[in-house]
């Protein structure tokens, strides 16, 4: 345990110097994200928004920067990890990886180490603006003061097994950085980050259920929005963990298998 | 000590055949290659470009499987038990990668200390240890995109001692160094066997380096082990020509004539060419040293000797005589 808590200190500075150099990065880890929140917000005002709109129906107009707000965090947790996974590359790149690999450290413990030291670096900013600004928006409603804890270690716990599972597919070739296409844009539509996936038509449904990030919202707003009991929640919360313990048993596996290729292959160092 | 028997590495290579068609082919990269490492030794691996010296460090090092055969360290099989293996080896490349560039040269050694398990007070003495062990204590907090191009190397060696490896894999550790950098840097691997005792195996195109530092020499060629011995003994085997080369201040005809005949007796060859300094260079090349038989022949040709130097074959003539045979 020990050890472990050495690497992952190792791993956090190792993330800060190599990728957060800079006191602009921090900037923009802000302002981005408040931007697209701001943004996300204000499309919405030209619509029409009372009690008789369809999304009236999924959603009250008081509830929607709340709603907002709670999507923007999770997206931020989850889409620091596809950067942090597509950042693979540059170990491939700078012969970094070949010097991991040759080492005897738990690869898992490296993966999940180096999903927890990238989500801190990269959301601690915006999730404090985040809290802030709970302070001013109305529609927040909880069951007890456990409710925003729990909610962070949802968030926290889902997105590390994400990152750790992207980090193996990002393993497996040089040539992965088409994931980031394919996973950043579609986590941000039909994740629930700006419209409720039970407002998408069917088939939307289908690709939303496919990402973590949709049941770790749904948890979220459960809890902060809704005041929902722990009881109330043990079935949505079950059905995160199975889907975060087939996102682990994925990541062994596909790990073992990433590492055996890379042996075999020798792309360990190709770019 | 490190066994390697027989060990083949095939690689399937992908070519392009136009726009959508493909074809996989095998390439042998290494083929049957056995060799041991014995700790305290040093052991080069020589060969031309391509010959399989990295594809060889790689399998040793746990990072590429081989196709068949088998490499076992102290007994622990390094496909099947690279837990035990890996912290028993490192490897150590010459160049300017496998660092974290903005990070210091004490922050890259503590987080690939920390992938060895080490930590607290033991992980900083050792970083400390071995930062003065390399030189690079002054800068230590430097950030190693600072550093010069021999600093660079240098953290590379410590990094690669960190885990205070038996077995150590040298790929071309003083490729682009300057003389003075590399010499120091030869001289600390020596420490690092004679003192340290590691198994170290040196690659390298500089093949003073290997004649200076190796104990024993495998020289393969297209992944084949073509000759082992040790430098000396892979000279001498060879019974390559030396070469003695006498600068005289003028060549009669009949001294030419003899020349051509002490020659002919010894079973050499010779060069004649005329300097700038308008005298004449002779190289009389053969396997027998013809030095006292030249002497005398210049001696009762009443010829005064300008220069007079002997050229022994080195490893590098092995490694060229070597390549030409198995070209031819």
């Amino acid at each position: 345990m020990k050890q472990l808590g050495s690497l992952l200190l190792a791993e956090i500075i190792k993330e800060h110097r190599h990728s957060f150099h800079s006191k602009m990065i921090y900037f923009s880890l802000l302002v981005w994200p408040v931007i697209n929140f701001v943004t996300a917000y204000y499309s919405f005002a030209p619509f029409r928004m009372g009690a008789d709109s369809p999304l009236a129906r999924f959603i009250s107009y008081e509830q929607l920067p709340l709603f907002l707000l709670t999507g923007y965090l999770g997206y931020i947790f989850y889409w620091c990890l596809v950067q942090s996974s597509w950042q693979m590359s540059f170990e491939r790149q700078a012969g970094t990886m070949e010097m991991i690999f040759i080492s005897p450290v738990n690869r898992l413990a490296f993966l999940y180490g180096r999903s927890l030291s990238s989500l801190i670096e990269g959301v601690w900013l915006f999730f404090c603006f985040v809290l802030l600004a709970l302070f001013f928006v109305d529609g927040i409603q909880l069951s007890g003061w456990w409710a925003p804890p729990l909610a962070f270690l949802i968030l926290l716990v889902s997105a590390i097994v994400w990152g750790g599972f992207l980090c193996v597919l990002f393993l497996f070739s040089r040539d992965s950085s088409f994931l980031y296409t394919v996973l950043d844009e579609p986590m941000l539509i039909f994740s629930g980050v700006r419209l409720p996936p039970m407002a998408f038509p069917v088939w939307a449904k289908v690709i939303s259920f496919c990402f973590p990030l949709t049941y770790a919202l749904q948890l979220i707003r459960a809890l902060l929005m809704e005041g929902a009991s722990l009881q109330t929640m043990l079935p949505s919360m079950g059905l995160l963990a199975a889907v975060l313990l087939v996102l682990v048993t994925a990541t062994v596996v596909l790990l073992k298998l990433a590492e055996k290729h890379m042996k075999k292959t020798g792309n360990m160092v190709m770019y | 000590m490190l066994i390697a028997e027989n060990v083949r590495k095939v690689y399937r290579v992908k070519e392009r055949k136009g726009w959508f068609r493909q074809q996989w082919t095998e390439v042998e990269a290494v083929a049957d290659l056995s060799f041991r490492m014995v700790p305290g030794k040093i052991i080069g691996l020589l060969g031309i470009n391509g010959a399989g010296k990295t594809t060889t460090i790689k399998m040793c090092s746990t990072l590429l499987t081989p196709t068949s055969g088998t490499i076992t360290v102290d007994g622990y099989d390094a496909v099947k038990d690279d837990r035990f293996v890996k912290a028993k080896v490192n490897m150590i490349a010459g160049g300017e990668r496998m660092l974290y560039w903005r990070l210091t040269g004490r922050e890259n050694l503590q987080y690939f200390g920390s992938l060895y398990g080490l930590q607290g007070q033991a992980l900083h003495n050792r970083i400390d240890s071995l930062l003065l062990q390399v030189g690079l204590y002054e800068a230590a907090n430097t950030p190693v995109e600072r550093y010069s191009k021999g600093m660079k190397q240098r953290l590379q060696i410590a990094r690669g001692l960190i885990n205070d490896p038996r077995y150590l894999f040298l790929d071309e550790p003083t490729l682009g160094l300057d003389a003075p950098i590399a010499r120091q840097l030869r001289k600390h691997v020596s420490e690092l066997a004679a003192q340290h005792g590691k198994a170290i195996l040196l690659t390298s195109h500089y093949i003073h380096e290997v004649e200076e530092l190796c104990d024993e020499v495998y020289i393969i060629d297209k992944g084949r082990l073509v000759a082992h011995d040790t430098p000396e003994h892979l000279t001498k085997s060879l019974h390559l020509d030396t070469a003695l080369q006498v600068v005289i201040p003028s060549l009669s005809d009949s001294l030419d004539y003899d020349l051509r005949q002490l020659v002919l007796d010894y079973g050499g060859s010779r060069e004649i060419a005329e300097t700038d300094e308008q005298t004449w260079e002779v190289t009389l090349r053969g396997k027998t040293d013809m030095t006292t038989p030249l002497l005398s022949l210049l001696a009762a040709h009443q010829s005064p000797v300008l220069r007079l130097s002997t050229q022994q074959p080195s490893l590098e003539d092995v490694i060229l005589h070597m390549a030409d045979r198995r070209g031819a």
